[in-house]
Formats: structure tokens, C-alpha cells, sequence
């Protein structure tokens, strides 16, 4: 059987979307959840068929699909994943059943809410795999829409605002990084990533005027310091499986962007730009931290948990070297499963008590010991302790920023002390201690549903922990490719057209 | 000279003329209820001779010397046919209990169509001047028909006198042109204007010819600064009628700017792009500025509208004259654009005009909630609402994508950063509504959407889509147009 | 014989005079009796071209004729519309006409 005959990247894309439109005719709202369910996990299945098709030690593009979608303008539909792209794919696969798992009683317009849902899985999905430019904006637009109304309808009191400022700033990204898009499309003659790649160089200032465009969509996106103001509104706003898909994966999209495109589209502009990210990168690590610690709200912890993880992933990128990018790559799907496995616990929490400050509870381990388990382990991978899948991310990228700058990797570490002050300090106050408040004898522990979902993040979590070379064997031909090929092209060219492939 | 057998390239004409003369008869001799289907008459014939443009396209000859049957004209037929389509349909259940004169007012209707194809083909000053008056004449009486309206009467009276002062403006500048070049024939003035065997030796009245024409066109697509016009007119017409005039109308500004620039005046072509680069910039500022501090919708549309008449005007500064195209003209650019545009556009004025027929109001505070009250009107809007933003997977996406395109691939790198900054100051007021619609609450009674408007909204809005995800085969038929006039 | 220039300064004196009453006066009528003027001083500019220039081609004066028919339709229409405003507010003055602002 000839696997390259089967569009498998298409069906895993087309999927979602022709479930999102299936539900909007589907009568019954028990209905409704159950086939967005089915979808989900049958996405989730078939795209481990990418994992398990995968021909280890390939740096190039596979499963690739190339049809011609807008002749005239040269645009392509054009898809294909490498081992960058190929856990973010699994992660938003992964993450897409256990949010449609999570959402289970949702009341208010339930129909509505599952139609974003998918439509929103699609679109993150149709990011990670496009390798045309036009198709790439295509999808990074598309999942913009479908957040902005699950904050704007589904989110807290200040949602309206929240769901507004979250669209203004990605919004404003995308619009440069449109216009970049067709400048690239004048200089090179092409919308196609890999004619890009492959196609003559640019003089350095053009470079940086094209980095600085793109890394800007991409930073807001991260969200980097200090283009980060609209995360902790839209986070904290946001209902719980928004908010797990917006840390696990839309953010995602802001860091995949800058290993994808800036750094060999431009590679003379990153060599140069590489002193500037980094320091954006600690500052965004201390600053999160620092803020983290001084937040009583626990989604707001865990979103700016969130920021300083983030800043790990594009110190790791910008390190430039194989074992900073591949961790970073593999940090971000960690970051997805821990994080989002945080904001599920907040919300399960919140669902409880309808309260989420960290001086509401206390000693919750009596009464929720379910619950604690699971709250222990994922905060250990968040905080990145050996055994666990943050480790070994944490580990590559800061190998990787030593060799870069030891400065940089040295307060770093701070970064990372910072982490587990915080989220232990946390732990503490909501778990240990009495169990004082008389309104928190009453939560119940997790039922069944919730234990699914957590104990499939924990399984990942463990088995990136404890086997991470299954992964790194897929990621690092790419990466080792791509840090070779920012080397060779790296020198500033001036005039003359760089060799080459 | 005319000769009968090239007739039959006009058919398109003559199809509407004879359904107009139709309606009208059916309007005064028919029985009652046959008055009913006036309006399902008026679309019959606009099919019939949407087919009869379709089927001509592709030729490319001239029908006498003063007008051309090429497929730029068919294009823009084919745009004013559409969209008049579109309007009789929101009109079935809007002119009942407004006006017992309806078949007076669907053959105006018809006549502005014939008017709108007249003017497009033009290749002819006189011509062009003919076209124009009789689009503007019909569209005052279309504007002002509604006597007891006391908005439709102010609207109707600005929209004249700034329209005939515009145009005597703009014959002033044809005389001047005339005078230069002893003739009214478009290539034949190009011709003497290049060769620069002029009759008379005023050269320097090249310029102020230039600029009086353009006041005239600007006019029509409403340019700033000859748009004050607009959000008055607009907001006074009845909404239907708007959505004509935001969109046909418009468009015959656009093509007759492409054609008058483009066959009679390459040799100043230094000159008119310097002049559209100021237009185009004012439009687009302007415009969303002012619609930003709108508080009704429906004035809010009629300003950005002006500020999407900036970013076609982009494509026009962005004319290479290279033949054949490359794959970013703006010429393809622009007549993309509008077509997207047009669509969109006709679209968002009848959602507006549905929802002002219920609830009486087009303020946005109205519009709370709306998505409870209509869940079909908040969704076609959203759609229609995010192709004028520009997001993709939208007609109005692909239109501007081809239009800054080829403002970069000329190098205007400024005209295409400001344009970009406009378009995202742009999303702040389109989505002032969409909050409005969606989270916003609000309460009010349903609001039950006419059927013949309802086909409308779905047409705009399944146009609007395909133009936006499978734009390939429009993209070709607006480039082919494109290249017949620049080619002939 | 009268040179041609002399026509065409009297045609711009007229067009100027015209324009500045169009947007200058306040009251209707005035404002279309002022757009006629800017059409006569269009009028003077074509044939006077004509005459001087391409006397054995009509394109001239029958843009001329063209020009003084569609004015006349279009002061038709115009002053049914002033009649309209008159009779729904008792005024012709285009400052009083002011319900569309914004």
C-alpha cells in the first residue's frame, strides 16, 4: 500500500472543519458533544499515523501534498511536516478530545462552542502543516477568529475587553507580517516556503526590515517581552478550555513561526538579532516570574507561569544551536501539556468553588486527594523536575544557551528557581496545610471524566520524561538541517546571491 | 461607421431596454396581480442579459467608434447587472407600502443598469459624458423617489448639486482636452497626445484637463475629497438604493478612471499616478477616521466604503502598462477588487436596510444582541463585515492582497504602508459592530428577514466566500478583461 | 477676427463666475442657475474649439448640442427635487436642508 497516495494531512485538517460544519446541523446537544468527541479523537488517531509512518532520520518535508490552489498569483496549496512540525501537530490533536472532554457541561450556546472549537483545531493544525506563505496566513487568521468569540462569549467579567485587546495586538502582527509576505513574493518571485528557502539571498537590511516584521507577528503571538500585556487579560478571561487551547497551542503558533521562517528566511538578520531576542527572552523569564509570584489569582499565576516558559522556548531557538532549538521544539510541547494541563486543574478547581484565589483554599489534600496527585505531578513537569517531560526540555535549552552566552544561561537558572519558588509556594497554599475554610469540605473530587483527561496529560508527560529520544529522534534531523543551513547562509550578504543548495 | 450586423453586440442593452419598456407596460396596463411580479420581471431580464454579457465576453471590437464591446465592458456589465439583481431583490419587500409607483421605480432601476453598461463601454468623451449623466440622473430620481421621506428629498437635492456641479466640472476638463487634441476619440487623443501633435498651443492645459476629469470620475467613486456627497447620500437613499450607489455606481467611476486614464492618457501617465497617489491616501484616511466616531452603522458603511474607493484607487496608481500582465497588476487588481467588493458591499447596506426595516433605527447601540435576535443576519453580517476588514478566506481579502501586491511590486512601499495602517485602524470600527452583534446583550423581538432578501444575503455571502477561498477562475476572467482594453 | 483665446477667457470667466455661486450661494435655484453658467462657459470652450481648430469635424458642436440637452434634462430633474424639498419643509435654502449630518 502506498501511503503518499493518502492525503493524510488534508484529512487531519479537513476533518475538524467538516465536523465544525456537521455540528451546526446536528440536532441535540447530547449529540452535538459526542460527534465533536468521535472527531476530535478520530483526528487524534489518524494523525499518530504521521508519527508511526514517520521516516526517522529524514530532515526534509513528508507527507508532503502540493496541488496548485491560485495559478495566476503562484500560490500553492502546499502541505508537509517535518520533525518541527510534527509534535505540534500531535500536541493539537492530542489536546483537541480533552478540551471537547473538559467542555462536557457547557450549557450556554453549546452548539455555538463546539463549532469554534473545531474550527479552531483546523485552523491550528492547517498553521502547522501549510508551507505555502498565503496558506500560512490563511490559517494563522483563521484561528484568531474562533478565539475572539470564545473570550468574548464564554470568559469572565471582563471578557468584551479581553477578547477586543486580544484581537487588536495579533491583528496588528498580522497585518505586517501580510505585508512582508508579498514584499518576500517581490524579492524571490515566490509564496512557496521552500522556493524561499532555496532561492537567492537578500542584502542584510532588506533581511532585517523582513525579520523584524515577522518576528514581530510572531512575538506578539509568543508573547514576548513587552508585547506580552494581552495575555494575561486574555488568559485570565478566557473560559478553561480556551484558555488550554490558547497556551497549549496558539501560542504555539508565535514560537513555531520563528524557528520555521525567521530564522532560515533570514538568517543573516537572526545572527544579528540574536544578542536583542535573548535579552527580550530573560527579561520576559524574570519579569514573568517576578510577576508570577506576586499574583493571588491562580489562572493569572499560571498564565504568567506560562510567559516565562515561553521566553525559555526563544532563548532555546535563539541559541541557535542543535540542542537549543530541539529542545525548544520539544519545550513547546511540553509547555502545551503542562500549561494546558494547569489551566485544566484551575478550571476543575474553579468549577468546584467558583473561586480561584490562591487564599480561598488550603489543605485541599484531605478533602481532594484525586485531584492533589494530579496537581502535584504536573506542577513538578511544569517546574521541570528529571523524570519528568519539562526537564528534559529545560536541560536542552540551557546546554544550548551556555553555549551561546553563559550569562544568558546563568540567569536563566534564575529563571527556573523563580519557577519552582512559585508554583510550590502555590502548591502549598492551596493543598497543604488545614483545611480551614468550612466551604471547601464540600468539593468533590475529580470524577471520571476529569481522571481521562488528566491522567492522558500525565501518561505524555511521563513518557516524554522518561523516553525523550523518541521524540528527539524525529526532531533533530530537521533541526540539525536547519542550524546548518542558518550557518552556511548566515554571512551578511551585500550584492551577490548566496549559493544555493 | 454603425453597421446592423455588429448590433448584436449591444443585446445586452437592448435586453434591459426592452425588459424596462416591459415592466413599465406591465405597470400601467396589467391587471393587479400581475404588478406583484414586477419585481421577478425586472430580474428575469437582468438574468437574460447577464447571460447575453457573459456570452460576449471575449470579443473585443467596437460597435461604432464611440463604443467598445471588449471584456473590460462586459466585466463591469456583468458587476451593475449583479448588483441591480441584488437590489430589486431587497426591494420586493421594501417599495410595497412605501410607494404605489413600483414599476416606475424597478425600470429607473433597469434604466440605471443600461446607463452603467452605456458608460463602461464608452470609448468616447461624448460618450463617456452621456453614460455618466444618464447613470447620474436616474440614480438622482432612484435617490429621491421616495417624495414624503424627508431624508430620501435632502439626499436626493445634495446628491444632485454636488453631482452637476462635478460634472459640469468634468466637461469643462473634456472641452479643455478637446481643445488640445481636436478630438473626442479616447485613442486618437492618446495618439496626438504621445505623438504630442497637439492643434493648439495651450500644452499647460494638459494638467487642469486632468485634474477636472478627475473630479468628475472621483466623484462617482467618491474620492476624497470629492466625497462629502456620500454619507449624506447613503444614509438618505432609500438603503437599497445605497447599496447601488456604494457599489455599481461606484464602479463605473473606477472604469471609466481605468479607461480614460489608461487609453486616452499614457503620455501624462506621471502626472495622473501622482495625483491618484494623494487621492488614494486621503480616501483611505479619511475615510476610516471619520467611521471610526460614527455611531450609526449604516453611516459608518457609507464612510467605509469611501476609505475601500482609497484602497482600490492603489491599483490604479500601481498600472505598469506591461503587456501581458504580471502576476500583480493593479488593473487585474482593481477589477477584482470591485468585484469582491461589490458583493460585499451590497451585501452589508441590505443587512443594514433589514434590520432598519424592523427596528427602525441603524444606530449601533441597536444592534446589541443582535445574534439573538437574528441569528442569520449577525452571521451573513460577520462575514460580510470581515471581507471588508480584509481577513482572509473573504472576497475582500483577495482583493486587497492584489492590490497591495502590485503597490509593492511598482515599489510604492509608503502608499502600501499606509494602507496597511489604515486597514488596521479599519478592523477597530468593523468590529465595533461585531461586538455589538454578538457580546453585547441586548433585547428585542426577532427580527423576521424578508425570503427575496434572505436569497440576496445568501448570494453576497456565497460569493463572498468563493471569491475569498477559490478566487482562481475570477482572478483569470478579471485579468482577461483587464488586458482587452489596455490591448486595444 | 476675434482670436481664439479671447473665447476661451470668456469661457473661464464664466466657468470661475459659475463655480464660485455653486458653492457660494445658499439658495438652490441660485445654485442651479450657477451650474448652468459653468455648462454655457463649456458650451463657449467647444465651439469655440471647433470653429478655430477642426472646423471640417463636428465632434465639437455636437458635443455642444449633446451638453445643452442633457443640462436641460437634468435642470429638469433638479428643480423637481428642489419642489420636493420645498413642498415637505417650505424652504429652498440648502443650509435648512441639514437632517443628514455626521
Amino acid at each position: 500500500m502506498s501511503l503518499n497516495a493518502i492525503p493524510l494531512l488534508s484529512i487531519i485538517m479537513f476533518l475538524p472543519l467538516l465536523g465544525a460544519l456537521v455540528v451546526l446541523i446536528l440536532p441535540g446537544e447530547e449529540n452535538q458533544k459526542w460527534w465533536s468527541l468521535l472527531v476530535t479523537t478520530l483526528t487524534f488517531l489518524l494523525s499518530l499515523a504521521l508519527f508511526f509512518y514517520w521516516k526517522n532520520g529524514e530532515a526534509g518535508f513528508q507527507f508532503v501534498e502540493r496541488y496548485a490552489w491560485i495559478p495566476q498569483l503562484g500560490i500553492d496549496y502546499h502541505l508537509g511536516v517535518d520533525g518541527i512540525s510534527l509534535f505540534l501537530v500531535l500536541l493539537t490533536t492530542f489536546l483537541g478530545p480533552l478540551t471537547i472532554l473538559f467542555s462536557w457541561d457547557i450549557k450556554d450556546r453549546l452548539k455555538t462552542y463546539l463549532f469554534l472549537m473545531l474550527l479552531q483545531e483546523a485552523g491550528v493544525i492547517g498553521v502547522f502543516i501549510s508551507l505555502d506563505m498565503v496558506l500560512f496566513y490563511l490559517f494563522w487568521e483563521l484561528t484568531l477568529i474562533p478565539m475572539y468569540f470564545l473570550i468574548g462569549l464564554w470568559g469572565g467579567p471582563r471578557r468584551v475587553y479581553a477578547a477586543v485587546k486580544f484581537f487588536i495586538y495579533t491583528m496588528l502582527g498580522s497585518t505586517l507580517m501580510i505585508i512582508a509576505i508579498l514584499a518576500l513574493r517581490y524579492f524571490y518571485g515566490s509564496f512557496d516556503f521552500v522556493d524561499l528557502l532555496h532561492g537567492k539571498g537578500l542584502p542584510a537590511t532588506a533581511q532585517l526590515a523582513f525579520f523584524g516584521a515577522f518576528a514581530l507577528a510572531f512575538a506578539i503571538k509568543v508573547p514576548l517581552f513587552p508585547f506580552h500585556t494581552w495575555l494575561p487579560d486574555a488568559h485570565v478571561q478566557a473560559p478553561t478550555a480556551g484558555s488550554v487551547v490558547l497556551a497549549g497551542v496558539l501560542l504555539k503558533m508565535g514560537t513555531y513561526g520563528l524557528v520555521r521562517f525567521c530564522l532560515p528566511l533570514f538568517p543573516a538578520a537572526t545572527k544579528q538579532m540574536v544578542p536583542v531576542m535573548m535579552t527580550l527572552a530573560i527579561i520576559g523569564i524574570l519579569y514573568a516570574a517576578l510577576v508570577a509570584l506576586r499574583q493571588k489569582d491562580l489562572k493569572g499565576l499560571v498564565a504568567y507561569s506560562s510567559i516565562a516558559h515561553l521566553g525559555f522556548v526563544v532563548l532555546g531557538i535563539f541559541a541557535l544551536n542543535p540542542s537549543g532549538i530541539s529542545g525548544a521544539v520539544l519545550q513547546m510541547v511540553n509547555h502545551g501539556v503542562s500549561t494546558g494541563g494547569l489551566f485544566f486543574l484551575v478550571g476543575m478547581l474553579y468549577h468546584r468553588a467558583h473561586r480561584r484565589m490562591v487564599a480561598d483554599f488550603g489543605g485541599l489534600w484531605k478533602q481532594l486527594p484525586v485531584f492533589g496527585a494530579f496537581f502535584l505531578v504536573i506542577m513538578l513537569s511544569s517546574i521541570g523536575l528529571p523524570g519528568l517531560n519539562g526537564f528534559v526540555g529545560e536541560f536542552n535549552i540551557l546546554i544550548g544557551a551556555f553555549k551561546a552566552s553563559k550569562i544568558a544561561a546563568f540567569i536563566a537558572t534564575i529563571g527556573i528557581i523563580f519557577a519552582a519558588w512559585y508554583l510550590l509556594y502555590a502548591f502549598r497554599q492551596v493543598m497543604e496545610g488545614p483545611l480551614d475554610k468550612p466551604e471547601n469540605k464540600l468539593l468533590p473530587d475529580l470524577n471520571a471524566r476529569e481522571i481521562i483527561i488528566l491522567a492522558s496529560l500525565v501518561a505524555v508527560i511521563l513518557l516524554i520524561g522518561l523516553f525523550p529520544n523518541i521524540f528527539f529522534a524525529k526532531i533533530n534531523p530537521s533541526v540539525l538541517e536547519l542550524v546548518h543551513f542558518v550557518k552556511i547562509h548566515a554571512a551578511p550578504v551585500l550584492i551577490t546571491p548566496l549559493p544555493t543548495q | 461607421m454603425i453597421t446592423l450586423d455588429k448590433l448584436y453586440l449591444l443585446s445586452p442593452e437592448f435586453i434591459l431596454l426592452i425588459a424596462a419598456f416591459l415592466v413599465l407596460g406591465i405597470d400601467i396596463f396589467g391587471k393587479r396581480r400581475w404588478q406583484k411580479a414586477l419585481p421577478y420581471w425586472t430580474i428575469a431580464g437582468l438574468l437574460l442579459s447577464m447571460v447575453a454579457s457573459f456570452w460576449l465576453m471575449g470579443h473585443k471590437e467596437t460597435v461604432t467608434d464611440t463604443m467598445a464591446a471588449d471584456s473590460f465592458a462586459y466585466y463591469f456589465q456583468l458587476i451593475g447587472e449583479m448588483v441591480v439583481v441584488l437590489v430589486t431583490l431587497a426591494l420586493v419587500d421594501y417599495l410595497p407600502g412605501r410607494t404605489h409607483q413600483q414599476g416606475e421605480f424597478y425600470a429607473l432601476l433597469l434604466f440605471a443598469a443600461i446607463a452603467i453598461m452605456v458608460a463602461v463601454s464608452a470609448t468616447d468623451l461624448i460618450m463617456v459624458y452621456l453614460g455618466m449623466e444618464f447613470l447620474s440622473i436616474t440614480s438622482y430620481v432612484l435617490v429621491g423617489f421616495l417624495r414624503n421621506d424627508k431624508r430620501a428629498n435632502e439626499a436626493a437635492i445634495k446628491y444632485f448639486l454636488y453631482g452637476a456641479v462635478a460634472s459640469a466640472v468634468m466637461l469643462y476638463g473634456m472641452s479643455l482636452l478637446y481643445g488640445l487634441t481636436g478630438t473626442t476619440n479616447l485613442a486618437a487623443i492618446a495618439q496626438k497626445l504621445t505623438a504630442g501633435n497637439l492643434v493648439s498651443g495651450y500644452q499647460w492645459l494638459l494638467f487642469p484637463a486632468l485634474l477636472f476629469l478627475t473630479v468628475g470620475f472621483g466623484y462617482k467613486s467618491s474620492l476624497v475629497p470629492f466625497h462629502q456627497w456620500a454619507p449624506d447620500v447613503y444614509d438618505g437613499a432609500p438603503t437599497p438604493v445605497s447599496a447601488f450607489l456604494a457599489t455599481a455606481s461606484k464602479g463605473v467611476g473606477f472604469a471609466l478612471l481605468i479607461r480614460v486614464f489608461v487609453t486616452a492618457l499614457p503620455a501624462v501617465k506621471i502626472d495622473w499616478v501622482a495625483l491618484l497617489y494623494a487621492l488614494s491616501v486621503l480616501t483611505m484616511t479619511v475615510g476610516n477616521f471619520v467611521a471610526l466616531r460614527q455611531t450609526s452603522v449604516k453611516r459608518m458603511l457609507a464612510y467605509s466604503s469611501v476609505a475601500q474607493a482609497g484602497y482600490i484607487v492603489i491599483g490604479l496608481v500601481a498600472f505598469n502598462g506591461k503587456v501581458p500582465f504580471t502576476a500583480f497588476n493593479g488593473v487585474s487588481g482593481v477589477l477584482f477588487y470591485l468585484l469582491a467588493y461589490a458583493f460585499t458591499n451590497a451585501g452589508a447596506f441590505i443587512v443594514v436596510g433589514a434590520i432598519e426595516e424592523h427596528t427602525g433605527s441603524t444606530q449601533m447601540d441597536d444592534y446589541n444582541g443582535l445574534v439573538k435576535r437574528s441569528p442569520f443576519l449577525a452571521g451573513v453580517f460577520l462575514i460580510l463585515l470581515l471581507s471588508l476588514a480584509g481577513v482572509p478566506a473573504t472576497g475582500g481579502f483577495m482583493g486587497k492582497f492584489m492590490v497591495f501586491g502590485a503597490a509593492l511590486a511598482e515599489q510604492f512601499y509608503i502608499l502600501a504602508l499606509i494602507a496597511i495602517i489604515n486597514s488596521v485602524v479599519a478592523v477597530g470600527y468593523y468590529f465595533k459592530v461585531i461586538k455589538a452583534m454578538f457580546f453585547v446583550p441586548g433585547e428585542g423581538p426577532a427580527i423576521a428577514v424578508a425570503k427575496p432578501t434572505r436569497y440576496a444575503l445568501v448570494i453576497t455571502l456565497a460569493m463572498t466566500l468563493l471569491l475569498g477561498i477559490f478566487p482562481s477562475w475570477f482572478l483569470h476572467i478579471a485579468t482577461t478583461s483587464g488586458l482587452a482594453m489596455v490591448g486595444l | 477676427m476675434i482670436p481664439l483665446s479671447w473665447y476661451l477667457v470668456v469661457g473661464a470667466l464664466l466657468f470661475v463666475i459659475g463655480f464660485y455661486g455653486a458653492l457660494s450661494r445658499r439658495n438652490a435655484i441660485a445654485i442651479l442657475m450657477s451650474i448652468e453658467l459653468m455648462l454655457n462657459a463649456v458650451n463657449i470652450n467647444f465651439l469655440a474649439f471647433w470653429r478655430y481648430l477642426t472646423p471640417k469635424e463636428m465632434a465639437g458642436q455636437v458635443f455642444a448640442i449633446i451638453a445643452i440637452t442633457v443640462a436641460a434634462a437634468e435642470a429638469a430633474v433638479g428643480l423637481a427635487l428642489v419642489i420636493a424639498v420645498y413642498r415637505s419643509r417650505d424652504t429652498v435654502s440648502v443650509d435648512e436642508v441639514d437632517l443628514l449630518k455626521g
